[in-house]
Protein backbone atom coordinates (compact mmCIF):
# COMPACT_ATOMS: atom_id res chain seq x y z
CA UNK A 1 0.00 0.00 0.00
CA UNK A 2 1.08 3.49 -0.74
CA UNK A 3 2.09 5.47 1.66
CA UNK A 4 0.81 8.39 2.97
CA UNK A 5 3.98 11.10 4.03
CA UNK A 6 1.22 14.33 4.31
CA UNK A 7 -1.04 12.45 6.17
CA UNK A 8 -1.37 15.30 9.06
CA UNK A 9 -0.88 18.23 6.97
CA UNK A 10 -4.52 18.44 5.21
CA UNK A 11 -6.03 18.87 8.99
CA UNK A 12 -2.97 20.98 10.35
CA UNK A 13 -3.85 23.49 7.30
CA UNK A 14 -7.17 23.49 7.65
CA UNK A 15 -6.90 24.51 11.30
CA UNK A 16 -5.00 27.41 10.69
CA UNK A 17 -7.80 28.47 8.12
CA UNK A 18 -6.35 27.85 4.52
CA UNK A 19 -9.20 26.87 2.14
CA UNK A 20 -9.86 24.25 1.70
CA UNK A 21 -9.48 23.63 -2.17
CA UNK A 22 -6.12 25.30 -1.53
CA UNK A 23 -5.22 22.83 0.89
CA UNK A 24 -6.55 19.72 -1.40
CA UNK A 25 -3.97 21.40 -4.48
CA UNK A 26 -0.94 21.49 -2.13
CA UNK A 27 -1.31 17.91 -0.65
CA UNK A 28 -1.71 16.79 -4.64
CA UNK A 29 1.51 19.13 -5.77
CA UNK A 30 3.87 18.07 -2.49
CA UNK A 31 2.73 14.26 -3.98
CA UNK A 32 3.88 15.09 -6.99
CA UNK A 33 6.41 16.88 -6.33
CA UNK A 34 8.07 13.65 -3.69
CA UNK A 35 7.10 11.36 -6.53
CA UNK A 36 9.75 12.91 -8.71
CA UNK A 37 12.34 13.49 -6.11
CA UNK A 38 12.23 9.45 -5.39
CA UNK A 39 12.23 8.69 -8.86
CA UNK A 40 15.24 11.33 -9.31
CA UNK A 41 17.08 9.85 -6.42
CA UNK A 42 16.41 6.15 -7.97
CA UNK A 43 17.81 6.99 -10.97
CA UNK A 44 20.88 8.19 -9.07
CA UNK A 45 21.14 4.63 -7.98
CA UNK A 46 19.50 4.64 -4.55
CA UNK A 47 17.36 1.53 -3.49
CA UNK A 48 13.60 2.82 -3.65
CA UNK A 49 13.27 2.77 0.34
CA UNK A 50 16.26 5.09 0.63
CA UNK A 51 14.87 7.44 -2.47
CA UNK A 52 12.04 8.13 -0.31
CA UNK A 53 14.11 9.10 2.47
CA UNK A 54 15.91 11.79 0.32
CA UNK A 55 13.01 12.76 -1.34
CA UNK A 56 11.31 13.53 2.16
CA UNK A 57 14.49 15.31 3.14
CA UNK A 58 13.87 17.65 -0.11
CA UNK A 59 10.54 18.13 0.83
CA UNK A 60 10.43 19.48 4.50
CA UNK A 61 9.18 18.62 7.17
CA UNK A 62 5.27 19.64 7.98
CA UNK A 63 5.83 21.96 10.10
CA UNK A 64 7.72 24.17 7.77
CA UNK A 65 5.58 23.84 5.32
CA UNK A 66 2.39 24.74 8.21
CA UNK A 67 4.73 27.77 9.31
CA UNK A 68 5.03 29.06 5.60
CA UNK A 69 1.26 28.45 4.72
CA UNK A 70 0.62 30.84 8.24
CA UNK A 71 2.70 33.30 6.79
CA UNK A 72 0.10 34.01 3.62
CA UNK A 73 -2.75 35.15 4.86
CA UNK A 74 -4.50 35.15 1.49
CA UNK A 75 -4.52 31.69 1.36
CA UNK A 76 -7.19 31.46 4.33
CA UNK A 77 -10.80 31.13 3.64
CA UNK A 78 -12.76 34.61 3.61
CA UNK A 79 -14.25 33.97 6.63
CA UNK A 80 -10.97 33.24 8.28
CA UNK A 81 -10.11 36.75 6.84
CA UNK A 82 -12.63 38.76 7.41
CA UNK A 83 -14.16 36.99 10.86
CA UNK A 84 -16.45 40.27 11.82
CA UNK A 85 -17.84 39.88 8.34
CA UNK A 86 -18.65 36.14 8.63
CA UNK A 87 -20.21 36.65 11.94
CA UNK A 88 -22.57 38.94 10.93
CA UNK A 89 -23.02 37.97 7.31
CA UNK A 90 -23.26 34.00 7.98
CA UNK A 91 -26.32 34.24 10.31
CA UNK A 92 -28.46 35.83 7.64
CA UNK A 93 -27.51 33.29 5.40
CA UNK A 94 -28.50 30.22 7.52
CA UNK A 95 -31.87 32.58 8.43
CA UNK A 96 -32.30 33.11 4.67
CA UNK A 97 -31.46 29.28 3.79
CA UNK A 98 -33.99 28.05 6.80
CA UNK A 99 -37.26 27.68 4.52
CA UNK A 100 -35.52 25.57 1.62
CA UNK A 101 -34.01 23.32 4.54
CA UNK A 102 -36.45 20.88 3.79
CA UNK A 103 -35.96 20.78 0.26
CA UNK A 104 -32.16 19.84 0.96
CA UNK A 105 -32.76 17.85 3.39
CA UNK A 106 -35.06 15.94 0.70
CA UNK A 107 -32.51 15.96 -1.61
CA UNK A 108 -29.67 14.55 0.49
CA UNK A 109 -31.73 12.02 1.74
CA UNK A 110 -33.80 11.03 -1.12
CA UNK A 111 -32.86 7.22 -0.82
CA UNK A 112 -34.08 7.34 2.38
CA UNK A 113 -37.05 8.99 2.53
CA UNK A 114 -38.03 6.78 -0.77
CA UNK A 115 -37.56 3.80 1.30
CA UNK A 116 -39.79 5.06 4.06
CA UNK A 117 -42.38 6.18 2.06
CA UNK A 118 -42.47 2.50 0.40
CA UNK A 119 -42.30 1.25 3.58
CA UNK A 120 -45.46 3.23 5.01
CA UNK A 121 -47.19 2.54 2.00
CA UNK A 122 -46.74 -0.91 1.95
CA UNK A 123 -48.01 -0.95 6.06
CA UNK A 124 -51.19 1.41 4.95
CA UNK A 125 -51.88 -1.29 2.18
CA UNK A 126 -51.30 -4.83 4.65
CA UNK A 127 -53.97 -2.46 7.39
CA UNK A 128 -56.34 -2.02 4.18
CA UNK A 129 -56.53 -5.67 3.24
CA UNK A 130 -57.30 -6.58 6.77
CA UNK A 131 -59.90 -3.82 7.41
CA UNK A 132 -61.28 -5.25 4.29
CA UNK A 133 -61.61 -8.70 4.75
CA UNK A 134 -62.57 -8.07 8.42
CA UNK A 135 -65.57 -5.85 7.24
CA UNK A 136 -66.09 -8.77 4.39
CA UNK A 137 -66.29 -11.39 7.22
CA UNK A 138 -68.82 -9.17 8.99
CA UNK A 139 -71.14 -9.00 6.08
CA UNK A 140 -70.76 -12.50 5.06
CA UNK A 141 -70.89 -14.26 8.22
CA UNK B 1 13.93 60.28 2.59
CA UNK B 2 15.78 56.97 1.54
CA UNK B 3 13.46 53.98 0.04
CA UNK B 4 13.00 51.55 3.25
CA UNK B 5 13.79 47.86 2.42
CA UNK B 6 11.14 45.18 2.53
CA UNK B 7 12.16 42.30 4.14
CA UNK B 8 14.11 41.46 0.80
CA UNK B 9 15.39 38.31 2.00
CA UNK B 10 12.02 36.16 2.61
CA UNK B 11 11.60 38.32 -1.09
CA UNK B 12 14.21 36.32 -2.95
CA UNK B 13 12.42 32.91 -3.33
CA UNK B 14 9.57 35.24 -4.99
CA UNK B 15 11.89 37.69 -7.23
CA UNK B 16 14.13 33.61 -8.29
CA UNK B 17 10.26 31.94 -8.93
CA UNK B 18 9.26 34.92 -11.28
CA UNK B 19 12.39 35.42 -12.96
CA UNK B 20 12.61 31.79 -13.97
CA UNK B 21 8.96 31.46 -14.82
CA UNK B 22 9.29 35.08 -17.45
CA UNK B 23 11.00 32.19 -19.58
CA UNK B 24 8.49 29.79 -19.67
CA UNK B 25 5.50 28.62 -18.07
CA UNK B 26 6.77 25.15 -15.36
CA UNK B 27 5.41 23.14 -12.52
CA UNK B 28 6.55 23.24 -8.96
CA UNK B 29 9.58 20.78 -9.20
CA UNK B 30 10.89 21.91 -12.62
CA UNK B 31 11.33 25.35 -10.79
CA UNK B 32 12.85 24.09 -8.00
CA UNK B 33 16.02 22.06 -10.20
CA UNK B 34 15.53 25.12 -12.78
CA UNK B 35 16.42 27.42 -9.52
CA UNK B 36 18.68 25.07 -7.97
CA UNK B 37 20.77 25.08 -12.01
CA UNK B 38 20.86 29.01 -12.76
CA UNK B 39 22.23 29.59 -8.87
CA UNK B 40 24.45 27.19 -9.36
CA UNK B 41 22.76 25.53 -6.64
CA UNK B 42 24.21 28.46 -4.30
CA UNK B 43 20.55 29.10 -3.10
CA UNK B 44 18.46 26.12 -2.60
CA UNK B 45 15.23 26.39 -1.46
CA UNK B 46 12.66 24.61 0.59
CA UNK B 47 11.24 22.49 -1.92
CA UNK B 48 7.69 22.27 0.22
CA UNK B 49 7.52 25.79 1.21
CA UNK B 50 7.46 26.95 -2.80
CA UNK B 51 3.88 26.09 -3.05
CA UNK B 52 2.51 28.89 -0.43
CA UNK B 53 4.42 30.71 -2.52
CA UNK B 54 3.52 29.92 -5.67
CA UNK B 55 -0.21 29.89 -4.32
CA UNK B 56 0.13 33.28 -3.00
CA UNK B 57 1.59 35.21 -6.13
CA UNK B 58 -1.52 33.15 -7.90
CA UNK B 59 -4.04 35.03 -5.95
CA UNK B 60 -2.37 38.13 -6.41
CA UNK B 61 -2.83 38.05 -9.92
CA UNK B 62 1.22 37.59 -10.92
CA UNK B 63 0.94 33.83 -11.83
CA UNK B 64 -1.30 31.64 -13.81
CA UNK B 65 -1.92 28.20 -12.88
CA UNK B 66 -3.42 25.74 -15.13
CA UNK B 67 -3.48 22.01 -14.66
CA UNK B 68 -1.83 19.53 -17.78
CA UNK B 69 -2.34 15.99 -17.80
CA UNK B 70 1.56 14.67 -19.11
CA UNK B 71 2.73 11.18 -19.19
CA UNK B 72 -0.38 10.00 -17.06
CA UNK B 73 -0.20 12.50 -14.61
CA UNK B 74 -1.65 15.54 -14.10
CA UNK B 75 0.83 18.52 -13.11
CA UNK B 76 0.10 22.53 -12.20
CA UNK B 77 2.14 24.35 -14.39
CA UNK B 78 2.51 27.66 -13.86
CA UNK B 79 2.72 31.00 -16.28
CA UNK B 80 3.35 34.53 -15.25
CA UNK B 81 0.70 37.32 -16.00
CA UNK B 82 1.22 41.10 -17.02
CA UNK B 83 1.12 41.78 -13.44
CA UNK B 84 3.88 39.08 -12.44
CA UNK B 85 6.16 41.03 -15.43
CA UNK B 86 5.52 44.24 -13.08
CA UNK B 87 6.26 42.72 -9.95
CA UNK B 88 9.13 41.16 -11.40
CA UNK B 89 10.68 44.72 -12.40
CA UNK B 90 10.11 45.91 -9.21
CA UNK B 91 11.68 43.24 -7.52
CA UNK B 92 14.68 43.15 -9.76
CA UNK B 93 15.16 47.02 -9.30
CA UNK B 94 14.91 46.61 -4.85
CA UNK B 95 17.13 43.74 -5.22
CA UNK B 96 19.71 45.91 -7.60
CA UNK B 97 19.38 48.91 -5.39
CA UNK B 98 20.37 46.73 -2.41
CA UNK B 99 23.10 44.99 -4.16
CA UNK B 100 24.57 47.98 -4.95
CA UNK B 101 24.08 49.52 -1.25
CA UNK B 102 25.79 46.45 0.18
CA UNK B 103 28.79 46.35 -2.67
CA UNK B 104 29.52 49.83 -2.19
CA UNK B 105 29.54 49.12 1.96
CA UNK B 106 31.73 46.35 1.00
CA UNK B 107 34.53 48.65 -1.21
CA UNK B 108 34.34 51.73 1.14
CA UNK B 109 37.68 52.60 2.40
CA UNK B 110 36.33 52.02 6.00
CA UNK B 111 36.24 48.26 5.13
CA UNK B 112 37.99 46.61 7.27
Amino acid sequence: MREKPFRGLRSRLLAIGVAPRTVGRTLLELQDHLDDLQAEAIERGHAPEEALRHARRSIGDIDTIVAAMRERHELRSWHYRFPRVARLALPLAYVALLPVAPLFTGVSYAATIMRWTASLMLAAAVTATMFLLLQLSIVFS
Amino acid sequence: MGQTNPPFMSGVPELLLLQQLAQREMYGYELVRSIRLVTGEAISLGEGVIYPVLHSLERNGALKAKRKAVAGRTRVYYSLTAKGRKRLQRLQSEWQRIQSGITAALESPGHA
